[in-house]
């Protein structure tokens, strides 16, 4: 067996902040075959990677191209979700329905899809995920740096902070939907409308408006545990591991000297915790970012336990649908005419929203100068 | 070295081409895919037809009634199956109506489940007042209207949550056709179809995603299948039939609505649409499934497979309909079995009139 000798960036440079040195760093002193091999096989596997997402964009976008060309960006807009034609009867100014012989007279509506209901589900639903995940995880993330390795936990936490990570979201969905579902429909839901249901400000937590042939109705929302909330909670307790393990890389970075410097300078525990988040924040933002990608991501278990209505309510307490519950509950059998590459327009969207989380968080935790930057 | 190899390998291989050879003298195999609703049946059919005729071997998958439909435009399978009759375009898109056999099996209904704690009687509905609690019209359970057609029951003071399917279904499909009837505005705004837009309410997906957000809703009401609801004691109602009586949907009246017909046939395309269905004792939520075939079975190898597949329809459609019962479904009557018989000697292989044909 023959030991080369490392070569500068093998052994990597712990200042460099450059990113890789060299184009090709592979040992220049003396290429063996195994190097070779290596180094073919190394790029080819980055050429992979990056060949199979530039092929699914090219895939989703041509297959979607029916719904791209008919809808355009209004697809993003587009209030309305509906895979059948409606026999529509016509009113004459008055709003009467007009006959014709005896006959109905009966307009054809066509279909029609609009993705807007989706997008807003699925960004309040991760946004109140966020809210509820991300405070608990930087305070887990703040116990496990500062406190759990006083008391030699740290270890036996971790795991089981990251063990959250490993449980399939299908156990998440049932879990939500015959333990989490209920206990809202039965306690939450009663109790936020006993006590907030009289606030006038609060109205529209507890009503919501349908119109039908034109008219309004206003109409109590019935509580029944599976809406918003009860997706939002799956969702934060889902996103709760990596952002957790991801802010817990990035206050372990922070220097010891920032710390000390804190508290020599008079600082309390709470606000030398604090100054260790500020320093970390770019990348705790990142976390979070990532985090959001997940939440926004996630399929069966907000399918489950989120209701699956197409609407746009404001009520944490309404049922409402996201990109991929939506994808998750039509996609295996798909209606006739644009249904099937509006789905897949559904799901274009959702992966270029999903890059850019990732870009973003990317930025956040690596790529920005200054701050503390986390191995990833 | 080499040649011992090469002389193994072709031994293998001739083995393995023997073995073929001999499985497919003996056995036949056929597949079909499609509807969910009828797929108990089917696999009941398929395993008691087996016991009849232990060398005919047919593999049926429920993935739905739009995915049958595709199997067999694309010709990957011997039959397809759907709970919603074919539209003009699906029919084109196999050749048109002369290309195809279109036939009905069973008939089968929708009900509307409900859960309310403390009421045990069997509640009645129409379609109107089903339209309208779908349409948001009516929203507690103490409504005047189903207080008014529900005497002697104490109607709870409990909000209505309307649960709906999500998944495109023939289910779907053949209840909001049948509110469309019933209700012009329910036609205008959420019109009848396998996938509708619902206003409000819950969704879930299949007949067990509704069956479970009924079960654990206080005040729910959806539309499953009626032998899924038998199958899984779930409470559902009686609909008021175009004759002003209220029906609770049992083999014996959803077979009262398949009655008559006898107008049905069109060549071998026989559709009928028997929801609102014009006798007394009629289930007004009922509806055919059907199967669907080449009329000239050159998608099958040989005409042995299309006298096997011909053998195993002819047999579903006459001694099979009596397992029909035990499943809850509702067997064709009289009138229709015979027309569906005689589309069935009309069915070729290459061509060829098949030896099955009577």
């Amino acid at each position: 067996m023959s030991q080369t000798t490392p070569t500068p960036a093998a052994t990597g440079d712990a200042t460099a902040r450059s990113g890789p040195s060299r184009a090709g760093g592979f040992g220049e002193a003396k290429r063996s075959v195994g190097d070779w091999l290596l180094g073919v096989l190394c790029r080819s596997s980055a050429g992979v990677m990056i060949a199979m997402l530039v092929s699914l964009l090219g895939v989703l976008t041509w297959s979607a191209w029916p719904a791209i060309s008919a809808y355009g960006l209004g697809f993003l807009v587009g209030t309305e979700w509906r895979v059948n034609e409606l026999q529509r009867p016509v009113r004459d100014d008055a709003g009467k329905i007009i006959f014709r012989d005896g006959e109905m007279v009966t307009e054809t509506v066509p279909q029609m899809f609009g993705a807007l209901p989706v997008m807003y589900g699925t960004a309040m639903s991760s946004l109140l995920a966020l809210m509820i995940a991300v405070p608990l995880s930087f305070g887990a993330a703040l116990f496990l740096v500062r406190v759990a390795p006083k008391l030699r936990i740290a270890g036996p936490v971790s795991f089981l902070v990251e063990f959250l990570a490993a449980i399939p979201s299908l156990a998440y969905g049932l879990w939500g939907l015959f333990v989490l579902a209920p206990f809202l429909q039965e306690y939450v839901g009663p109790t936020a409308e006993r006590w907030l249901g009289g606030v006038p400000w609060l109205r529209w937590m507890f009503y919501e408006q349908v119109i039908v042939a034109g008219r309004l109705i206003e109409r109590p929302i019935a509580m029944t545990g599976r809406d918003l909330l009860c997706g939002s909670l799956i969702l934060a307790i889902m996103v709760l591991p990596i952002i957790t393990s991801v802010s817990r890389d990035v206050l372990k970075g922070v220097p010891r000297s920032q710390i000390e410097g804190t508290l020599a300078l008079g600082a309390t525990w709470w606000q030398s915790c604090l100054g260790m988040l500020r320093y970390g924040r770019s990348g705790l933002f990142g976390a979070v970012m990532l985090g959001l990608a997940r939440a926004a991501g996630e399929t069966m278990a907000v399918a489950m336990v989120i209701g699956n209505n197409n609407q746009i309510s404001a009520s944490p307490f309404a049922p409402a649908a996201t990109m991929a519950s939506l994808l998750a509950n039509e996609f295996q059998d798909p209606g006739e005419g644009l249904h099937r590459p509006s789905l897949l327009y559904v799901a274009l969207v959702l992966l270029v929203m999903s890059l850019l989380f990732n870009v973003v968080a990317r930025w956040f935790v690596v790529g920005k100068g200054g701050g503390v930057s986390a191995a990833h | 070295m080499m040649t011992r190899w090469i002389r193994c390998a072709s031994l293998a291989a001739s083995m393995l081409l023997a073995a073929v050879a001999v499985a497919s003298s003996k056995d036949v195999r056929l597949s079909g895919a499609g509807a969910t609703f009828p797929a108990p049946l089917y696999t009941l059919w398929v395993s008691e037809f087996q016991k009849l005729h232990p060398t005919i071997k047919i593999d049926y998958r429920s993935i739905g009634s739009g995915g049958g439909v595709k199997a067999i435009t694309d010709r990957t399978v011997a039959f397809g199956a759907s709970d919603a009759p074919l539209n003009a375009r699906e029919i084109e898109a196999l050749g048109g109506p002369d290309a195809i056999v279109h036939i009905p099996t069973v008939a089968g209904g929708v009900v509307p489940a409900y859960n309310l704690p403390g009421v045990t009687a069997e509640l009645k509905f129409t379609g109107e007042i089903i339209a309208d609690i779908y349409l948001g019209k009516i929203s507690s359970w103490d409504d005047p209207r189903l207080r008014e057609i529900n005497p002697g029951v104490t109607l709870p003071r409990l909000a209505i949550t309307p649960v709906f399917r999500t998944d495109g279904s023939g289910t779907t499909f053949v209840f909001t056709s049948y509110l469309a009837t019933q209700s012009p505005i329910f036609a205008g705004e959420i019109g009848a179809g396998k996938q509708v837009n619902w206003p409000l309410g819950q969704g879930g997906k299949g007949n067990e995603g509704v069956a479970a957000a009924i079960q654990q809703t206080r005040g729910a009401l959806g539309y499953v299948e009626q032998n899924y609801a038998a199958a899984n004691k779930i409470a559902y109602g009686a609909v008021r039939n175009s004759k002003g009586n209220f029906i609770r949907a049992t083999p014996a009246t959803m077979s009262a609505a398949g009655e008559g017909h006898s107008d049905a046939l069109k060549g071998t395309v026989f559709q009928a649409n028997i929801w609102n269905a014009a006798g007394p004792d009629a289930y007004p939520i009922s509806a055919f499934t059907y199967l669907i075939f080449f009329r000239n079975l050159d998608n099958l190898v040989d005409a042995a497979d299309a006298e096997a597949f011909v053998k195993f329809v002819r047999w579903a459609v006459s001694d099979g309909q009596k397992f029909a019962a035990d499943l809850e479904y509702a067997p064709l009557s009289p009138e229709v079995r015979a027309q569906v018989e005689s589309v069935l000697d009309r069915v070729t292989h290459k061509g060829q009139p098949l030896s099955t044909a009577k």
